[in-house]
């Protein structure tokens, strides 16, 4: 009795600290977000329009695009669905792993829990604020976007609104929750394998099972086998397939929304029902399980990172003479090479910088090479014309999250200590342009190479595709550019120079306005190269000559848009350095 | 050489400096005080081009920091209140980055860092990386990396905040010797014994405004009104 007593007031007690600490941080949040001061009402305002105008192409988009798929190139329920569960897949995956890396930085590495943990707040509290602060911040965009995406599904089938936003409750959000809290799961195990093998070599080993385990699913599940399957059964595309799925993909949590949606739309409720549940009672046992192991082994893990740190930044380690090292000899400038080993060694040294950008580069090769396998059996100009436009946006989407994750927060990154580099006499604006060609080096080489490799299968097509490649890579170059420009600018007008966590600063309301700013730029691309690749693909289908003219004009076009992008880019961001530090 | 003339601030309506004018000749250490918040900070991170000021002149060396950004700070050693260091380079390494951002040789850089290492006893951390650094250590490496290019002025706010006595007997020597080479110290502080200890001249400022401004013989006058401490000349004119 006196055990149960004090347990209920132990917990009371937690649960009053917590909210009390809650009480304060959206506070704290209300206040610096709804400030009255112009800039940031001309901010709200901004956002506002931005936001308003990407959710309304958000859902004609999915409106549009299930329409098509599902009446004009007739690929049924089962197929769609299949589809919508490998985005899902595709989806997971980024939240888990964004969420593996952004956590690593709020759990270990923020003042505010080095604050807390002084203070007479247990530990599984501060997790749990850090946690839930984490995945709110990084996630509350993306429930906007998956509900307009929602709507647009849903407009097809005629759901009422509200029925999409249950979906968005209660399958959708609960689908993040559960790939979030896998994804500090898995950081723990890190910090405490980490612990005795060192945190590079097992983030290595982890980077390896995770792309492992992602090609595993593609392989598997190998999308362009099962529509030559499903073909087979052609014009009954509607019946539900079972036999074609492979047996590990009812374990996975997008199969569950997949196969909700998918029996909703054949309108058995009776059937979807269950899938729901499963996935609402796996995200509650996980996070019961995710708080089992933080009240047991957050603190600890939490340690360790001082003594990995204390192991990494051993004077011993640099005192040997390396490549990069300053004191060697350089054919650079003095202040250029000053400037270029900072910024390398500043990357370098951050894990949070340097596994993400391996971690997509690798991801970026296995798509890269999964190209060489698509083939064009079924010879339908419009499907080989959406194939060709998914790859296009995938690309110039590619760029603008490269962008966003690695150039937008390059002005912030510089943080308090560019006090050193304003007050020396380096013009500023030669740091900006250096920062502009690093950034365009990265993102220029990715997106010429993604090019090629995408338009190459399409010369199996037609030769006429040569076209295509040049057009390919002229866009994508374009396309760089014009993210570069637009997100060091736009994140240098966002600076935030207390942040010093690089996702934070990639995910910020600022990154995500630029963000948005990027996909209107991109959907108004797609628009004008749609019509002469429409043409280009109707010519390679009736075996036609190709005038490419229209592809030319096309591409005119774009450069002139993405020459104003970046132009827009590069004046605010020039204009930002000129602000009081 | 230092000059400001009629320099004013605004941030908004809220008028940070006002109308400050001083000028501290070659080989002078001008002491700047005044309570927390009268614009100290403000008026070093305008010569600094920090800030740029709504109106006035600032010229460091002959050059004016607003119109001749580069040349100007070329001549300068800015020193801040709170020394943020990137933490991901080793002390040394912040010390090459310092440099090469004035342009010096190599070789005279690897000797001037050798000299300043052991100028400031700072050799056996110079080579962990600046996030595990102390306060003390991070002002260390921010005086050492100020020095490198031996400027013509010094601009130094703040320099005495969480050194150890050794480190402060340090810093004050050093800025002191630099005085006396024929730099230009303009020096913010809150400590009245380092003012009067090093300064040949002090100014006191208060909401912005320069309320004092005299040599040490004057200020030794005015303190003979009071009861001979600097403490009640200072308090008393602030209040």
């Amino acid at each position: 009795m006196a055990n149960l007593s004090r347990f209920s007031w132990s917990l009371r007690n937690n649960m009053a600290v917590f909210l009390h600490i809650l009480r304060f941080k959206i506070l704290s949040f209300i206040k610096t977000t709804f400030e009255w001061k112009a800039r940031t009402i001309i901010r709200g305002i901004g956002s506002l329009i931005v936001f308003g105008g990407f959710a309304i192409v958000a859902y004609y988009l999915a409106s549009e695009i299930t329409e098509f798929v599902l009446t004009k190139t007739r690929t049924g329920l089962y197929l769609f669905h299949r589809f919508i569960s490998m985005m899902l897949f595709v989806f997971f995956i980024a939240v888990n792993l964004g969420n593996i890396i952004v956590s690593y930085a709020t759990l270990y590495k923020s003042t505010e829990v080095g604050y807390l943990i002084t203070k007479p707040v247990s530990f599984t509290n501060i997790f749990i604020l850090k946690f839930l602060d984490n995945f709110l911040y990084s996630s509350t965009t993306l429930f906007l976007v998956a509900f307009m995406v929602l709507l647009g599904y849903g407009s097809y089938f005629s759901y009422p609104w509200y029925t999409m936003l249950g979906f968005l409750v209660f399958l959708l959000i609960p689908f993040m929750f559960l790939a979030a809290c896998l994804a500090v799961i898995i950081l723990m195990a890190i910090m405490k394998i980490a612990g005795h093998w060192g945190f590079r070599r097992v983030m290595g080993g982890l980077s390896l099972i995770y792309i492992g385990l992602i090609y595993f699913f593609f392989k598997v599940s190998n999308p362009i086998k099962l529509v030559e399957e499903v073909n087979k059964h052609y014009p009954h595309v509607d019946e539900y397939f079972m036999s074609l799925d492979p047996g590990f993909l009812k374990f996975l949590p997008n199969h569950w929304i997949a196969e909700f949606m998918l029996y909703v739309a054949r309108g058995e409720i009776g059937h979807a029902l269950p899938f729901a549940a499963i996935l609402l009672g796996v995200t509650a046992a996980c996070f019961v399980v995710c708080l089992v192991i933080a009240h047991r082994f957050y603190y600890k893990s939490w340690l360790i990172t001082f003594q990995m740190q204390a192991t990494v930044n051993s004077p011993r380690t640099y005192e040997r003479i390396r490549r990069f090292d300053f004191r060697k000899p350089s054919k650079l400038t003095p202040e250029l090479e000053a400037l270029i080993k900072k910024e390398f060694f500043q990357f370098f040294r951050e894990p949070s910088q340097w596994i993400h950008l391996a971690v997509l580069l690798i991801l970026i090769v296995v798509f890269v090479s999964s190209l060489r396998g698509l083939r064009f059996a079924i010879r339908f100009a419009e499907l080989q014309l959406l194939t060709y436009l998914v790859l296009f946006a995938f690309s110039a989407f590619l760029s603008s999250s490269l962008a966003l994750r690695f150039i937008f927060p390059m002005i912030s990154l510089e943080g308090k200590p560019f006090w050193s580099i304003i007050s020396s006499p380096f013009p500023l604006r030669k740091l900006y342009t250096l920062k502009l060609l690093i950034g365009f080096g990265l993102l220029g080489v990715t997106a010429a190479v993604v090019s090629t490799f995408m338009n190459l299968p399409f010369r199996r097509l037609t030769p006429e595709a040569i076209y295509l490649l040049w057009f390919g890579l002229f866009s994508s170059l374009s396309i760089a550019a014009a993210m570069v420009c637009l997100n060091l600018g736009l994140g240098g007008y966002f600076a935030n120079f207390q942040e010093k966590n690089p996702i934070r600063v990639a995910s910020s309301q600022g990154a995500t306005l630029t963000f948005l700013v990027s996909l209107v730029y991109l959907v108004f691309l797609v628009l004008i190269v749609i019509l002469p690749l429409s043409r280009f693909f109707e010519a390679a289908f009736i075996r036609a000559p190709f005038n490419p003219e229209g592809l030319f004009i096309s591409s005119v076009i774009l450069g002139i848009v993405s020459g104003i992008a970046a132009l827009f880019g590069t004046l605010v961001g020039l204009s930002s350095l000129k602000r009081d530090f | 050489m230092i000059e400001l003339k009629n320099v004013t601030k605004k941030f908004g309506d809220f008028v940070a400096v006002d109308n400050l004018s001083v000028t501290i000749k070659a080989g002078e250490f001008f002491g700047f005080l005044g309570p927390n918040g009268a614009g100290k900070t403000t008026t070093i991170k305008m010569m600094a081009g920090l800030f740029t000021p709504t109106s006035g002149e600032i010229v460091l060396n002959g050059f004016n920091i607003v119109h001749q950004p580069v040349e100007a700070k070329r001549t300068i050693a800015y020193i801040p209140d709170h020394p943020f260091l990137y933490d991901k380079l080793t002390g040394r390494e912040f010390l090459y980055f310092a440099g090469g951002l004035y342009k010096m040789d190599k070789e005279l850089l690897h000797r001037r860092i050798d000299e300043l290492i052991e100028q400031f006893e700072i050799g056996d951390w110079v080579d962990k990386r600046t996030e595990d650094y102390s306060l003390g250590m991070r002002q260390r490496i921010t005086i050492a990396a100020g020095l490198l290019h031996n400027p013509q002025a010094i601009i130094i706010d703040e320099p005495m905040v969480g050194l150890d006595p050794r480190s402060a007997k340090i810093v004050r020597e050093t800025l002191y010797q630099q005085a006396r080479k024929g730099v230009s110290v303009f020096m913010s502080t809150h400590s009245l014994p380092v003012a009067e200890e090093l300064c040949d001249r002090i100014g006191i400022i208060k909401n912005g405004r320069l309320i004092f401004c005299d040599t040490q013989d004057k200020l030794n006058v005015y303190k003979q009104q009071y009861d001979g401490k600097f403490e009640s000349v200072f308090l008393e004119l602030t209040k």
